[in-house]
């Protein structure tokens, strides 16, 4: 019933693995599909390998989670490695997670990668922890956003579906997604971590966070995402992927009725375990069964009509 | 407690030796032994420890100096504020005839393991050691608690040699039906194939590199098992470790890079 096929990809489940959560390691990764989650997508990463921001740099609130882990990563090497670790346990759907210091860059760790046959390249655009040293992210500008689009879908090919990471700030969501799709992206995914956020200790007076301030992920941001689905959605024609804040199954719901094909699921498996797939795959076939859907198709952008 | 930062004041703190001291906050929540808390260092970098200790009143973590997180809390004062957070992770389980073996500040968790298994009413004895003799933590409160070997590279206390020197000898001669380890890997390098020789059953409390604590980034997954160290772990099983193939060879730094 949630089989779904996202380009060549075949997905037992509509849901992926959000970047970031888990995605470090072939053997981490391959644990959580076989958890249930349909697809996994790597941890970001660039050239070089960086250590990230120092701790606290990921900090649970009430309603989700703040992080500033800086895009630490191990560099594209060792990725390469941990990909084809991945591809050679396992045939199920990865997509690989890059970002660059600079639009170069973009294009150099794609380079890396599209002898993997990764089965989609995510281009992580819109990170908003790193603005001390990167400055304001690519996905804030609309022609940056379209130049790393073109550079990405050329070195991609035909053959490797590129996915563009949009956050909700910037000129507006849709805008971007148009930008993205005018350049050559197959894919956009909605949303990054919003913010950026702070939490500040009230004893000894300072933010928690070592970077001060990370991104926002979690229950806090799910109508941020939602809303942003549903503008991508009539903005553009190509899929996307829907992230932020999804928990439970009325919320991976919401997102495929906004017009999601795919939904990404993160800090979710700190909420409800790593077990929350069997969770929300229970819960949306629940609903399909009660309102007649056969498919996922058959009530995707509902919210529209 | 809970996942969520907050700050306590250090109640007391007891240096056992140069490098080595352990830091008291009031009991506010309940560990099991073996599993861990996140210290923040306001202003320096958050790290997970074992919890030493766990009385009516207060919680005990000792700490050795290591690294720059480790020395700047050998600069803490008693009133000072520090973020707790925790417990992490899955603990011991109970079991009668057990060895504990702990190397260097590895000795920490088995500590409050050992109060448990005394209350419990169960038998079991010590087997530790250090460098030297003012590296060793607790060794008479532990000969207080049960029969206890004590073992310095240096021979300045105990026996010279590692601690696993005599560790065939010991469980052959001694009626052991369980072991537990915490320390350095390599000790668990050396125990592993000795004790699955033996059939014994046994728990190691094991140490990875942690940034978030709750099981989502990833940073402490175990190759080939998946296994997340910080929520399924610290203490693995025999079985667990059947799916590990990292054990003594690689660990992964900040970066996510391995490291040999």
């Amino acid at each position: 019933m949630l089989k779904t096929r996202f380009f060549k990809a075949e997905l037992e489940t509509p849901f992926v693995l959000a970047s970031g959560i888990l995605g470090l390691t072939a053997s981490s990764m391959i644990r959580v599909l076989d958890f249930g989650c349909g697809a996994v997508t790597t941890k970001s990463f660039n050239m070089e390998w960086r250590k990230g921001h120092k701790a606290p740099s990921i900090l649970p609130f009430e309603n989700g989670l703040l992080n500033a882990v800086g895009l630490s990563n191990p560099g594209a090497d060792e990725m390469v490695r941990e990909i084809s670790q991945f591809k050679s346990r396992t045939n199920r759907p990865l997509f690989a997670s890059i970002f660059g210091r600079t639009i170069d860059e973009f294009g150099q760790v794609a380079e890396k990668i599209v002898g993997l046959q990764p089965d989609l390249i995510e281009v992580n655009v819109s990170c908003p922890n790193v603005r001390s040293e990167f400055g304001r992210p690519f996905g804030d500008s609309p022609q940056d956003t379209a130049a790393i689009t073109r550079l990405v879908k050329n070195i991609a090919g035909s053959h490797i579906p590129v996915s563009m990471k949009l956050g909700p700030h910037g000129p507006g969501i849709g805008l971007m997604a148009k930008a993205c799709e005018d350049n050559g992206a197959d894919a956009i995914t909605a949303i990054n971590t919003v913010g950026p956020g702070m939490l500040i200790d009230i004893d000894v007076r300072k933010p928690i966070l070592a970077n001060k301030t990370g991104g926002v992920s979690g229950p806090a941001i799910l109508p941020i995402a939602v809303k942003s689905v549903y503008e991508v959605y009539q903005a553009v024609k190509i899929p996307i992927i829907g992230t932020g804040g999804v928990t439970t199954a009325a919320d991976a719901i919401q997102m495929i009725l906004a017009g999601a094909s795919l939904v990404g699921v993160g800090t979710a498996v700190y909420e409800r375990g790593i077990e929350v797939f069997h969770e929300l795959a229970a819960g949306i076939e629940n609903y399909m069964t009660t309102y007649g859907f056969k498919t996922i198709e058959d009530f995707r952008g509902l919210a529209h009509e | 407690m809970s996942d969520l930062m907050k700050t306590y004041p250090i109640l007391k703190i007891i240096d056992h030796g140069p490098g080595l001291r352990s830091l008291y906050f009031e009991k506010t929540f309940e560990v099991q032994p073996g599993q861990f808390i996140n210290l923040w260092l306001p202003g320096v970098d958050e790290k997970p420890f074992s919890v030493s200790r766990i009385t009516a009143d207060f919680i005990e973590v000792s700490i050795k100096a290591y690294g720059p997180f480790s020395q700047a809390i050998m600069q803490c004062q008693p009133g000072q504020r520090l973020g707790l957070r925790g417990p992490f992770g899955r603990p011991f389980s109970w079991h009668n005839n057990a060895l504990l073996i702990g190397g260097g500040i590895g000795i920490a968790p088995l500590r409050i393991l050992g109060d448990t298994l005394s209350q419990k009413g169960f038998n079991f004895s010590y087997l530790i050691g250090a460098v030297t003799a003012h590296e060793l933590l607790f060794p008479e409160e532990m000969k207080r608690q049960a029969a206890t070997r004590i073992y310095t590279d240096d021979g300045s206390l105990g026996k010279k040699g590692r601690v696993t020197a005599d560790i065939e000898q010991i469980l052959d001669s001694e009626k052991i039906e369980f072991v537990y380890a915490a320390g350095p890997e390599i000790m668990f390098v050396v125990l592993k194939p000795i004790l699955d020789q033996r059939r014994l059953p046994y728990e190691f409390c094991m140490e990875r590199y942690m940034k978030c604590g709750i099981g989502i980034c990833g940073q402490c997954v175990l190759d080939d098992s998946g296994i997340r160290l910080c929520v399924e772990g610290p203490v693995l099983n025999q079985d667990d470790l059947k799916q590990v193939t990292e054990l003594g060879s690689v660990h992964r730094d900040a970066s996510g890079r391995r490291v040999r």
